[in-house]
């Protein structure tokens, strides 16, 4: 059976009629304040400028896209597009507007204030304007009616309906009259909210964070006992976060705290761990330029020299599942039975004995402040020892290692970390991370195989659901047997909430920081 | 006049100290094989992408055009722009600035407070169990890590007996400030609740930062002490009758106080740089948090911007101690 474009309109047909049904329902009663602690800052409120999963709170809060993805496996349901249809080259995509949705300030949202959405991001070219950037030219983007938009692409593009959620609508109107000497209004945006989200901003401090009252004229509508106010804090140390949810002080926290936290946080009976099996998988990405990281049988050796078992059971505690692929465990794309690599020395030698070019210390680039790339880096220079390859290990700030990691010649051998999920697409993992076309940009690997670009280019533009499937599978595997990286685990998400908070919905793109759905419980 | 000599000639090198820290700085951060228009466009950025943030902070140029740009900015009070918050840098110091300052004023204050007298206890009672006590308790308090001390006090203070918040500077998400010293914007509010909150929530990491260096100031108050009063100026006081209270407040400790002042205002510029480790686990909003971060990022304007501005305070503080000791022994102003 093929699964066609016509197949997916008919599933967001059918997802629209789903939602429309869910947003029905009382009105909403008094929900309180929910408090989030988060390690990352949020010095940024502009959602065409921030792109990171760490910050997902304003951009997901404050701001509406025309789809959204919930849920984990995530799917996709309509947001502020009821529906929209595709041409049949595959180039025109046509969404269709509710005609309820309006912005915190009261102004309805219509079509144009999407096209200057894409026009900002394309103009910005910041947070998710690559995804875009390649596949639309900026003044293509059309509003025939105030809530139709039509997206003109360059070419067909598998992944462009993946990548909507990402276009959040910003108030054109208000943005405009806040632009200063051409900047998109930039400046002011980072301080400020210009959205129709679920909640409006109403406090911003960049050193603190930033609060936001629940928005009652939201499209969506409320039902249950949604909180009425949320503050989204930085707080550095994970010490305080931790005391601060069993204090009660905070009623959620980010869900990737260290594993010895997580067990101290279950010994509370103020706090409740929500576990879910995320997209954000740990490798050791291999710089495949230089000899012998060149040589497939070098990597092979690499890849059996690596004791994955020793490392999510013993450095781990199990908190992490193994993921043999470049793909998370949870989405399509990879083949059926892929093992993957395993421990044995005995066959990485086999493999080091092909190897005819001379062998060199290999630098391993781990990043400073993250334990996990730390150990995986230490245990797997304790490893190569054995089979006769000297390691290097070198820890060092993520500016450094994402500076080096622009140019093959200056990113190390190797780099313990993790790819996490900006759309929920195998092309997010194994086309981006081996991609010809990404390298200098978002491949960590400089990996350059034909056959592998020529599935990539095709599976780029294919409308065949079957087809892709396919497609990834087989660039999936050619990845493995290449060795192109070394793929550990998949992410586990252990988010920390107050017992007494309900409703949350973990999706590995907002992190579980779209709080519209949660409540206490009463 | 030997005075305001002093002022003026301190005041003469503010600038050309400031340029030869900016200077060393500058080049300190440039050396660090970063590329900082890297980390502002985004771990997805294209190539093109990064170019133009590059183009657009003027990273493109050579050095010693980005360095005299810099300073012919600076000198109109443009320290330019944060490459992460897309502020002007001075708005975003003009923020954190006030959180740092208070919490480091209260710690001096605290510092002095317990440290003077105490070191006045030593001086006078050199040797006996009091003075031995108090040593084993200020070495013990100077080797002691920060860190540490700021979880024990969360622990036992906020977990264990819930008499004081765990972290931030007030109880919900702080108001619009008005000089940014939360105490004082308490009180011009005239909110006695929030002023509670306010007092509450800075106990804990004024300790932590005053206790270390209270211990350094019990150290050289009890040395100033025992050098004075020694002295055979005292011996004639004494000799003279002058009733003991007052020739130990009133002579030994403006004598003993020289030294002490000078490490009070070493101490606080001490602390406002390296108030970092406390602002970090107490959550407190204030320019060390900024600091690190914008080192971890290259974001060079912040660097810059910060190491200015508590460059600049450090030299103010210097001369007010400069000042202060010219007014406690105006021999020294000579």
């Amino acid at each position: 059976m093929t699964t066609t474009r016509r197949d997916a309109l008919k599933a967001v047909a059918g997802s629209v009629a789903l939602a429309s049904l869910s947003i029905e329902g009382a009105l909403a009663q008094a929900g309180g304040k929910f408090v989030y602690a988060n390690n990352s800052p949020y010095d940024n409120l502009d959602p065409h400028t921030i792109f990171d999963t760490a910050r997902a709170a304003s951009r997901f809060n404050l701001y509406d896209g025309l789809y959204r993805w919930v849920d984990n496996p995530p799917k996709m349901i309509p947001w502020l597009a009821e529906s929209h249809t595709v041409s049949d080259d595959g180039k025109v995509y046509t969404f269709k507007l509710r005609q309820n949705a309006k912005f915190h300030d009261g102004k309805p949202l219509t079509s144009a204030d999407v096209v200057y959405s894409i026009e900002r991001i394309l103009a910005l070219k910041k947070g998710p304007a690559s995804l875009y950037l390649d596949s639309i030219k900026p003044g293509s983007t059309q509003a025939p009616d105030p809530h139709t938009v039509v997206f003109n692409l360059n070419g067909p593009s598998a992944i462009f309906l993946t990548t909507v959620p990402d276009i959040l609508v910003v108030n054109s109107a208000l943005v405009k009259a806040n632009e200063k000497d051409g900047d998109w209004g930039e400046a002011w945006l980072t301080r400020n909210e210009a959205g129709s989200g679920s909640y409006a901003l109403r406090r911003h401090d960049p050193a603190v964070g930033f609060t936001a009252r629940r928005f009652a004229e939201h499209f969506a509508g409320w039902t249950g006992q949604p909180f009425d106010d949320l503050e989204f804090r930085t707080v550095l140390e994970t010490n305080t976060r931790v005391l601060g949810l069993i204090r009660g002080d905070f009623q959620g926290a980010d869900g990737y705290l260290p594993y010895d936290q997580i067990q101290r946080l279950r010994q509370s009976s103020n706090v409740q761990i929500i576990e879910q099996e995320s997209m954000r998988v740990f490798i050791l990405a291999l710089n495949c330029t230089k000899p012998p990281m060149n040589n497939p049988n070098f990597r092979r050796a690499l890849a059996y020299a690596f004791d994955y078992d020793g490392f999510i059971k013993s450095i781990m505690k199990d908190s992490v599942s193994r993921n043999p692929g470049p793909n998370p465990n949870n989405i399509w794309g990879t083949p059926a039975g892929l093992k993957g690599y395993s421990y044995n020395l005995d066959k990485a030698r086999e493999e080091l004995k092909k190897v005819t070019e001379p062998l060199r210390p290999i630098t391993i680039n781990a990043l400073a402040g993250f334990s996990e790339s730390e150990q995986a880096a230490t245990l797997f220079q304790s490893t190569l020892r054995q089979i006769g390859v000297e390691v290097v290990v070198e820890v060092s700030p993520w500016s450094l290692v994402s500076t080096r990691m622009r140019k093959p010649d200056t990113q190390a051998d190797i780099v313990p970390l993790w790819k996490s999920t900006y759309y929920v697409d195998p092309n997010n993992w194994v086309g981006e991370l081996y991609g010809t076309r990404y390298h200098g940009t978002r491949t960590f690997s400089y990996y350059s195989n034909p056959e592998f670009d020529k599935r990539l280019d095709r599976a780029l533009v294919s409308s065949s659901q079957e087809e892709r499937r396919q497609l990834y599978e087989e660039m999936t595997q050619m990845v493995n047997d290449d060795a192109a990286g070394i793929f550990v685990y998949n992410t586990r998400w252990y988010g920390p909430y107050s017992s007494k908070v309900e409703g949350i919905r973990f999706s590995p793109v907002s992190n579980g920081q779209d709080i519209r759905w949660a409540s206490l419980k009463r | 006049m030997n005075w305001l000599s002093m002022v003026a000639n301190r005041l003469l090198w503010f600038v050309p100290t400031l340029v030869g820290l900016l200077a060393i700085v500058f080049v300190l951060s440039r050396v660090i094989p970063v590329d900082p228009a890297v980390l502002a466009a985004g771990e997805n950025a294209s190539a093109a992408q990064v170019q133009q943030v590059r183009e657009r902070f003027g990273f493109d140029k050579p050095l010693p055009v980005q360095f005299v740009n810099y300073l012919r900015d600076v000198a109109q009070g443009n320290l330019g722009t944060s490459l992460f918050t897309q502020q002007p840098i001075v708005d975003d110091l003009a923020s954190r600035l006030p959180a740092t300052l208070e919490l480091t004023i209260f710690a001096v204050l605290i510092a002095g407070l317990i440290g003077i007298p105490l070191g006045v206890l030593c001086g006078l009672h050199r040797n006996s169990w009091i003075d031995h006590v108090l040593r084993v308790v200020t070495v013990s308090g100077l080797a002691v890590a920060s860190f540490w001390l700021a979880m024990q006090f969360q622990f036992l203070f906020s977990m264990k007996l819930g008499w004081l918040p765990l972290s931030g500077r007030i109880e919900g998400f702080p108001p619009e400030p008005v000089t940014g010293l939360m105490l004082v914007d308490a009180m011009i509010e005239g909110d006695r609740e929030m002023i509670g909150s306010a007092f509450r929530h800075i106990i804990l990491p004024t300790l932590t930062l005053a206790l270390p260096a209270a211990a350094t100031v019990v150290r050289f108050t009890r040395n100033g002490v025992i050098g004075v009063i020694n002295s055979p100026s005292v011996a004639y006081q004494t000799a003279m009758g002058l009733p003991r209270r007052l020739i130990v407040w009133k002579y030994v400790l403006r004598m003993a106080l020289t030294a002490t002042v000078t490490q009070l205002g070493l101490i606080f510029g001490i602390l406002l740089a390296g108030a970092v480790v406390v602002e970090t686990v107490f959550d407190w909003p204030g320019l060390g948090a900024y600091a690190v971060r914008s080192i971890l990022q290259s974001d060079y304007n912040a660097v810059m911007g910060f190491t200015l501005c508590t460059g600049a305070l450090f030299v103010l503080i210097n001369l007010l101690v400069d000042m202060l000791q010219a007014a406690i022994d105006p021999r020294g102003a000579a």
